[in-house]
């Protein structure tokens, strides 16, 4: 799980039933716990805390010194031992109270393609008048920074999940744990917040070319211009073509106005799920997303067909997260539970 | 080499503290350490700061390797040992200082540290003194700095670092002391390792041959203090019986190896007042156990009286022990001796000191008694040319006879010995007592120390009639060493060259002042035994105290101290309280009944309200909140919040 080891090697059976016994005491925290809001302020009663590989050797050290103090009598090296046999006991309460108190709260994520890693980010609130110090969050297999909170302060910790599919992604369990003051003991707690994030289809790279430019109407433009019916009217602005202004409302009215033209857009782009030459969907949905990232870099619109949805063309950041939105939960259930 | 061995400069932080732990944790056993360990660790150490300074790489196992085969080998060839306290403190100093040439990640400092905590707990093994506490509490402190400059997370400052560990070092002293003061202690110890304390001195020694050394190193070091109850002897009754002397082979004395007086109530009459008093004695390596001529009484456990009334105990001495005994200064040792046992105490090798048996033998038959041949022989000492010197000229062999016709300058041992063999020339059973004689009274605690300069010889005869009789030969060249202590008696001028003279009065009371201060140390502090706890419990009310009570109390105070502890933390972390003003606007919002919505302002919520309730209540609840809220300080705005908040009913009132 963390990176932090457990002091014993895993190995054979020792391995399996720790591995048992971890399932275990995961399930019971979190029939204990229940399900945690968006915003969790740590209580202490949620709180576990063990020593760690160097508070055993510790804990060894001090009783061997305890024998030696009792062999010889010496009543100064029983000072030391118990003077670091208390240091023990406050490092304990000093660690767990390390977390007690701390706000976390879901910071969102940014949507990502499969195969990059999602970005959870936590952020966590000290709102107590003591600094609150080497707090660390962690995933099974990722950890975040370890970061110190001074009174007041709030800092975002990020959460590496690697994605491998398209679709939600959710992080169903985390930790925050701590190590301080001398990494004797290390307490934490898992927080079962709903996290969840978009994965979008994974761009391919060696994608077939986007298919022609089509007109709405799907036939082969013959005016290269577009132009087709008079629709209307507007208001001229800046960057209409010189060419569209109508002139006789100008000499009428003194006002700039702009000739539209109906049904056609001179680089609109549509792209057809089903017309793709793929077997695989995935595959499919992949090249999709190849060709909606490259054509909105151009900032030439484009529309997206997928089988009982259709985007009409467009561009802009909106359009293209509405587009991948769909590709990434294209046939999944679309429950965000 | 599997193992990466560059550097980053990533232990930049944390390396000095880590260092500086280890140099303050190595500082007491510099003096008692050979000096290639002192320097092998200073090099390791400030050659492993510049690989981390210069982001060097640092040495191949195969140097390493090396090296520690080369320093065990010579902490093997340097002590011929590796147990006990010196070889220990060798070797920790050793793998701390091969451990830095292997340490390379943050994490590895950790053996570092333990390290230094062990040769702390092995110099307070080795020597506890008054400074032993302030000097154990820095160095805990500063390596509890290393261990959390080690550990921590973000570029911390030092000062943060050091106050924070200071801060964990304050909750813990209460802790510790709580265990040090209820932990029961041991009788005696589970096993008896020897323990080369770097203070253990004695100015006796097993064997005597007067001659042999040709000058007596005395030393102002502390024997054994002493704590009479009420009366105090006289000085010329304070002979400290240690150990007697009785076989001689016309140069060395030797005594009989150590064995337990078959019937020793038999052997002694006591009479007069008793003498109670309590000895606290420094340790000697020795057996032999000081008390007052004659014990009658001790409380010193597995101690034993011999059949010459010498007190030792079954293990050498190697701690300060204290203990009480009652002594009789009037008494009777012997009155009736076996033939053979007397024959012992008489018998001198063939054809040594030929002269002084000679004299001897003259001597008696011109005397009429025994009696009055010891008053001549006194007498001889006392008005020929016989002179008191700590530093006399070697003996031959036949080393009585040199002394006694030849250089006629000696100390104690010279004259004890001399007239032990006259006596036993002259038929009188005589034997040769070791121990310490007077001592200083210190008005500063009222006691009286008796320093290793105090040791003396004097000598036993056995009269018929009387029994084993004191005779001090010494007091008859120099009375005045016998009446004012060792100070008195340099006649030769170099007392103060010895260091018992102090140079002044003002520093005398100082030394004294300060042997107080250490006596009570021993006393409450490094004597706190099973003895001394066992009163301290009583004292406490704690009747009857044994081990189970004293961990029940312990626990008990370590769970309160430990609460305690927590809830101090508690109230650091507690997040400060909420805005009063705030706490009543939510008692408003509780009382309409209407949920406020994330990032509604309080205006928009009483737009909102407004129509359940009368619109001016609602208003001056708004105002006076945003008022004491938002606005500054007015006290008067929170009094308008709190009244209109009560004032206001619920709705299904209206």
């Amino acid at each position: 799980m963390s990176s932090i080891q457990w002091p014993f090697p895993r190995i054979g059976i020792a391995a399996a039933l720790t591995a048992a016994a971890r399932r275990r005491v995961r399930r019971w925290a979190r029939k204990r716990q229940g399900i945690d809001a968006s915003v969790t302020s740590l209580q202490s009663r949620r709180i576990y805390i063990l020593p760690t590989g160097v508070g055993l050797v510790f804990a060894l050290m001090t009783f061997a010194m305890l024998l030696g103090s009792m062999n010889y009598n010496n009543n100064l090296s029983f000072v030391l031992t118990f003077l670091l046999g208390g240091l023990g006991f406050v490092s304990m309460h000093q660690c767990q109270r390390n977390l007690v108190g701390l706000e976390l709260s879901f910071a969102g994520i940014e949507p990502i393609f499969a195969g990059q890693t999602a970005k959870f980010r936590v952020a966590i609130i000290n709102h107590s008048r003591s600094a609150r110090r080497g707090i660390m969050l962690y995933t099974d297999a990722e950890v975040s920074e370890v970061l110190d909170l001074r009174p007041g302060e709030s800092k975002v910790f990020v959460l590496a999940v690697p994605t491998t599919r398209r679709g939600w992604i959710r992080l169903d369990r985390f930790g925050i744990c701590t190590l301080f003051p001398f990494e004797l003991f290390r307490s934490w707690t898992w927080l079962h917040m709903e996290l969840q994030g978009l994965v979008y289809p994974h761009a391919m790279d060696d994608a077939p070319r986007p298919p022609p430019t089509q007109s709405a109407q799907g036939h082969r433009q013959h005016d290269a211009r577009g132009e087709e019916d008079f629709a209307g009217l507007r208001k001229f602005h800046d960057g209409d073509s010189p060419r569209h202004v109508a002139w006789k409302a100008y000499a009428r009215s003194g006002q700039l106005f702009s000739k539209q033209f109906a049904g056609a857009d001179t680089s609109s782009q549509w792209f057809d799920f089903d017309a793709i030459d793929a077997n695989d969907a995935e595959i499919r949905l992949s090249i999709l997303t190849r060709w909606i990232i490259d054509t909105d870099r151009t900032r030439e619109d484009y529309g997206l067909r997928l089988s009982g949805q259709a985007f009409t063309p467009a561009h802009g950041a909106a359009h293209r997260r509405r587009c991948l939105e769909a590709l990434a939960l294209y046939g999944l259930d679309d429950n965000r539970g | 080499m599997a193992k990466p061995r560059g550097t980053d400069g990533s232990l930049l932080a944390s390396l000095p503290w880590t260092l500086a732990a280890l140099a303050f944790a190595l500082a007491p056993h510099v003096q008692f350490l050979p000096f290639w360990i002192t320097g092998a660790f200073f090099v390791c150490a400030s050659w492993r700061y510049t690989i981390e300074r210069r982001r060097r790489a640092l040495p191949s196992t195969w140097i390493r390797a090396i090296l520690a085969m080369l320093c065990f080998l010579g902490v093997l060839v340097t002590y011929s040992s590796i147990s006990g306290v010196g070889p220990g403190s060798a070797l920790l100093a050793i793998m701390a200082a091969l451990k830095l040439l292997e340490t390379r990640r943050r994490r590895d400092q950790f053996v570092l540290l333990f390290i230094s905590v062990f040769l702390v707990m092995s110099s307070l093994l080795r020597e506890q003194y008054l400074w032993s506490l302030p000097y154990l509490l820095l160095a805990v402190l500063l390596t509890m700095t290393a261990w959390l400059r080690m550990s921590a997370a973000e570029s911390e400052t030092m000062r943060q670092n050091f106050r924070t560990s200071t801060r964990l070092v304050l909750y813990a002293v209460p802790l510790a002391l709580a265990m040090w003061i209820f932990f029961p202690r041991l009788a005696s110890p589970f096993w008896a390792v020897p323990i080369d304390t770097g203070t253990a001195s004695s100015g006796i020694s097993d064997t005597m041959s007067p001659g042999d050394i040709s000058s007596l190193s005395l030393s102002s070091a502390v024997a054994f203090r002493v704590n009479f109850d009420n009366t105090i002897p006289a000085p010329r009754d304070q002979y400290w019986r240690g150990l007697v002397l009785q076989h001689f082979n016309g140069r060395t004395w030797t005594g009989d190896e150590l064995t337990i007086a078959s019937q020793p109530e038999d052997q002694i009459v006591f009479g007069g007042a008793p003498v109670a008093y309590m000895v606290t004695l420094e340790p000697t390596r020795q057996q032999w156990v000081f008390a007052l001529d004659m014990p009658y009484a001790w409380s010193l456990a597995r101690t034993n009286i011999g059949p010459q009334q010498q007190l030792w105990r079954m293990q050498p001495i190697d701690q300060r022990v204290a203990y009480d005994v009652i002594s009789y200064t009037e008494y009777q040792v012997d009155l009736e001796m076996s033939r053979s046992i007397r024959d012992r105490y008489l018998a001198i090798p063939a054809r040594s000191n030929p002269r002084t048996v000679r004299l001897a033998q003259q001597m008696r038959a011109v005397a009429g008694s025994n009696a009055d041949f010891v008053e001549a022989v006194l007498m001889k000492f006392h008005e020929e040319e016989y002179f008191y010197t700590l530093r006399p000229p070697p003996l031959g062999s036949n080393s009585v006879d040199r002394f006694l016709f030849d250089t006629k300058r000696g100390f104690c041992e010279h004259y004890a010995s001399a007239f032990a063999v006259m006596m036993r020339a002259a038929g009188i059973p005589s034997r040769i007592v070791l121990g310490y004689q007077g001592g200083e009274m210190n008005p500063m605690g009222d006691y009286l120390i008796v320093r290793q300069a105090d040791a003396h010889a004097w000598t036993e005869i056995w009269l018929e009639g009387v029994g084993w009789t004191r005779v001090d030969p010494t007091a008859a060249v120099a009375p005045e060493r016998i009446d004012a202590g060792i100070s008195g008696a340099m006649l030769d001028g170099t007392a103060a060259a010895w260091g018992l003279l102090p140079p002044s009065a003002l520093l005398h009371r100082l030394s004294l002042t300060w042997d107080a201060m250490n006596a009570k140390w021993n006393d409450w502090v490094l004597g706190y035994g099973p003895e001394n706890q066992d009163k301290f419990m009583q004292w406490l009310g704690m009747d009857d105290p044994d081990w189970r009570k004293m961990m029940l109390t312990l626990v008990s105070l370590v769970v309160a101290l430990v609460a305690v502890i927590s809830l101090l933390l508690f109230l650091r972390n507690r997040p400060p309280p909420r805005d009063r003003a705030a706490v009543l606007y939510q008692r408003f919002i509780h009382k309409t009944g209407v949920t406020i919505s994330i990032g509604e302002t309080p205006a928009a919520y009483a737009t909102r309200v407004r129509s359940r309730f009368s619109a001016d209540s609602i208003d001056t609840i708004t105002s006076a909140y945003l008022d004491a809220r938002y606005g500054p300080v007015d006290p008067a705005a929170l009094q308008r919040l709190k009244i209109a908040v009560s004032a206001l009913s619920h709705p299904h009132q209206q």
